[in-house]
């Protein structure tokens, strides 16, 4: 199930003597000591048995402050010749690790996120700044001794309603006192340290409030005329500390936050949650669930493309299309809204299933929409595939080679553009995906165009997996189970409100493939627990952002317009 | 594994000279020249949300619908036999159990205030129910911790206030807008034991306002399963 076998990690424990292999819930991690750390990895990703050659996430459980050595790195990689993932893991004693940037560019924002959320430093690392909060911020929130609400240090009486005065008696009344908040110089600050040295005249600042950018990114483009010679992203405007609410609130009532990452496809938000969660628990979920799940997450992606479709073809200069591909997308919201009750912050998936079944009418919509939907996505390609103003901003704009697809950790569509086949739902094959035909549509070349082609195939690709969907469902019986049942209620507790629900102990990792790339939550938890100990999330925008810094590089100004729109990233999940 | 490559296709000379792509794309436009108009003209036309709809939160009353196992819930957490009419509320906190945002709940109940020999003795009543729903995710997760179906969720959407103080709706409040949205569309959500109705459809067939957003071309509702009737 796509990670490498435990007889196969034995053979490293044999070959080198100092790892520790073990076995987390369907994950299997080395440990190995700090100072053999990049021999290891280096080793890891050359091997031409292993090529664990693309980078998928870097991150630091911190055990509590009486743990010593207190914090721990943890790395995913991925390899694409073996089809297998693997964890390694070392104490970040004195709180510093090595870095991993010189073997994985990737690294780099993963490394500066860890600094700012665990304040371990990362020895070589070239910029070590922060990734999220501002440059003066005193704090590392991620660790365990930081309370959920934050060190309240600044006053901001605006908060409070000025009908009322300073008269804040009664209930749900706000405190005057706040959590720190970034002032005009430390935004300065934090925009200095960002790119330490310019190289050419003028640096451009693009965002944070900017319609182009989809949400609030702060781009720096240190420009030479028209042409990018560097860039840097700012992000964390969006930053709400998921994780942090992920390690303090119980497993269901986590959904809803899950939500709230990337708004626009919520629904595959919560299944990569989901699946994280029952793979901890090690539960089956229905065959019913499995495959309503299925064609909920393919009809969020074709919504969330759509999206994509209209604001990137907008962004471009062509308005028309914004409102052809909003008019589909309606129809598929009226859908998600009967189905789920809710537009926009689903919180449909339950761990152990979905909360209801479909409603009476709901295959029939589906199957009315997806009837219908190829002709009109066969009418947007007639307005941009051909088209030559379409054509000379998008070919050969902003390439995205293989080799970055593995140094950045790219995924989703932007890895696809670029011709490596990447696809969470064929490797683990999780829900219904391993029992449904589709293709995976790669691009050539890696430029904009292809990327373009990529999620215009993939919307296709959707409509045939839902039809399977469809297929199935219709053939199965009303009184078929939509939610675990547990067979004893003593030992294993899954219930629908999430109420009394325990995790067991150890580690896991799970992903699904987002319209933004692979989101992966790797679940930590010491002991069984009503929390998560740790809960990282592995966003795909995130990681598909970081590639903007450098395929940008060279590229005339216009192009970031492109190049963020082909990226696609939403803020909500970049941030988290 | 099905791998399909796309690529760029160029543009060939026939097209280049004789604009063929933009004549394509003009003849789509065209065609969408004498559509009707499909937006919806909020706030003069509505659509009516579906019965799921998640929207602000009600607390129902007795009303003769109420789950087998409304007696003893009502018996187990000594609350005072409700008359109906009365709130079904047995200030258990199962919802705050499992909000997502639990303090924007302040459940409090009392014990009555009546002599040893009265028949209500030592029993409870539910006194304060605040929701801060400026808080609310609209999640849904407490309508289904609630054991006595007290709390649901209607299809009012609009909260906008000048104040936040008036996102906090008390007991009272609440109480009304679940006997309104009962009276109105209770029949389309709840069946006789107040659960989810198993034919709950999909959107209401009564409202023509969403014929517009599906371009006047609705599909037809049946049913999802062999065996399921309407
Ligand atoms: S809808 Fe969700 S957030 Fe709102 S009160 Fe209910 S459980 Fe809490
Ligand atoms: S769960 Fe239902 S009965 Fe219990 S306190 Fe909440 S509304 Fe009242």
């Amino acid at each position: 199930m796509a990670w490498i076998s435990l007889e196969k990690a034995k053979k490293l424990e044999e070959r080198f003597g100092y790892p520790k292999v073990s076995e987390g819930k369907g994950v299997v991690s080395v440990e190995v000591p700090k100072d053999k750390f990049i021999e290891f990895l280096t080793f890891l990703k050359e091997d031409p048995e292993y090529q664990f050659k693309m980078f998928i996430d870097l991150t630091i459980i911190d055990h509590g402050e009486k743990e010593n050595p207190r914090f721990q790195g943890v790395v995913i990689l991925f390899s694409p010749k073996n089809q297998e993932r693997i964890i390694v893991k070392t104490w970040a004693e004195n709180e510093t690790l090595p870095t991993l940037t010189n073997l994985w560019k990737g690294a780099k924002w993963a490394e500066r996120e860890a600094w700012d959320m665990f304040g371990i430093k990362f020895e070589g690392h070239e910029n070590l700044v922060r990734m999220l909060l501002w440059e003066t911020y005193p704090y590392h929130p991620l660790r365990k001794d930081f309370p959920l609400e934050g060190i309240k240090d600044t006053e901001l009486p605006s908060l409070n309603e000025s009908l009322r005065g300073e008269n804040l008696e009664g209930l749900f009344n706000y405190d005057r006192m706040h959590t720190a908040l970034p002032t005009m110089e430390d935004l300065e600050i934090t925009q200095k340290k960002r790119m330490p040295v310019k190289t050419s005249q003028i640096v451009l600042n693009w965002g944070p409030l900017h319609p182009g950018t989809h949400g609030t990114i702060w781009f720096l483009f240190d420009l030479d005329g028209e042409y990018v010679k560097q860039c840097d992203i700012i992000i964390g405007q969006l930053h709400r500390g998921v994780e942090k609410l992920g390690e303090n609130v119980n497993w269901q009532q986590f959904i809803p936050y899950t939500d709230r990452m990337d708004y626009i496809a919520a629904i595959n938000e919560n299944h990569a949650y989901v699946l994280a969660a029952e793979k901890m628990l090690g539960i089956e979920v229905p065959e019913k669930a499995k495959w309503i799940r299925t064609m909920m997450a393919e009809l969020s992606r074709i919504n969330s493309h759509l999206l994509w479709l209209g604001t990137y073809a907008l962004d471009l200069g062509a308005l028309t299309m914004f409102l052809y591909t909003f008019r589909e997308r309606e129809k598929i919201m009226d859908i998600i809204e009967g189905i789920t009750g809710a537009r926009f912050t689903i919180n449909y998936f339950r761990i152990g299933g979905v909360f209801a079944d479909l409603p009476y009418g709901a295959l029939d919509a589906i199957e009315h929409l997806i009837k219908d939907l190829p002709q009109r996505i066969n009418d947007y390609e007639t307005l941009l595939t051909r088209n030559r103003i379409w054509l000379s901003r998008n070919k050969d704009v902003c390439i995205i080679t293989e080799e970055d697809v593995y140094q950045y950790g790219l995924t989703g569509a932007v890895a696809r553009g670029s011709g490596v086949p990447y696809d969470v739902r064929k490797i683990d094959k999780y829900d219904a995906y391993g029992e449904v035909e589709f293709d995976i549509p790669v691009g050539e070349k890696g430029d904009s165009y292809d990327r373009y082609l990529v999620r215009m195939e993939e919307m296709r690709q959707s409509i045939r997996i839902i039809a399977q969907c469809v297929a199935k469902l219709r053939k199965m019986s009303k009184n078929d189970p939509y939610f675990f049942q547990t067979p004893d209620e003593k030992k294993l507790k899954v219930t629908i409100d999430g109420r009394g629900m325990k995790l067991p102990a150890g580690e896991t990792y799970a992903s699904s493939d987002n319209p933004r790339g692979e989101l992966g939550f790797y679940i930590y938890n010491k002991k069984d627990g009503l929390k998560a100990h740790r809960m990282r999330i592995r966003s795909g925008a995130f990681y598909n952002l970081q590639v903007f810094t450098k395929a940008i590089i060279g590229r005339p100004i216009a192009d970031a317009i492109t190049l963020l729109s082909t990226i696609d990233p939403v803020v909500g999940e970049t941030d988290r | 594994m099905g791998i399909k490559k796309v690529g760029a296709k160029p543009q060939t000379l026939v097209e280049k000279i004789f604009f063929l792509d933009f004549i394509k794309g003009l003849k789509t436009t065209i065609k969408h020249l004498w559509k009707k108009v499909i937006t919806v003209d909020f706030p003069y036309e509505v659509v009516t949300p579906p019965a799921r709809f998640r929207g602000i939160h009600g607390l129902r009353t007795v009303d003769g619908t109420e789950n087998p196992e409304f007696d003893s819930w009502v018996k187990r957490l000594k609350i005072k036999p409700p008359e109906p009419g009365e709130t079904r509320c047995i200030a258990c906190k199962f919802c705050q159990a499992a909000c997502p945002v639990p303090e924007l709940f302040d459940i409090q109940s009392e014990k009555l205030d009546v002599p040893e020999d009265h028949p209500h003795y030592g029993l409870k009543v539910m006194t304060v129910f605040n929701m801060d729903l400026s808080k609310c995710t609209f999640c849904g997760l407490c309508t289904q911790a609630c054991p006595t179906d007290c709390i649901i969720m209607t299809d009012i959407y609009d909260l906008s206030s000048y104040t936040r103080k008036s996102w906090v709706l008390d007991k009272d409040v609440l109480t009304q807008i679940a006997n309104d949205f009962v009276a109105r569309r209770g029949k389309e959500k709840f069946d006789e034991k107040s659960a989810w109705r198993e034919d709950q459809k999909l959107w209401p067939e009564y409202d023509k306002t969403r014929e517009k957003l599906w371009d006047f071309n609705m599909p037809r509702l049946g049913p999802n399963y062999q065996e399921q009737t309407a």
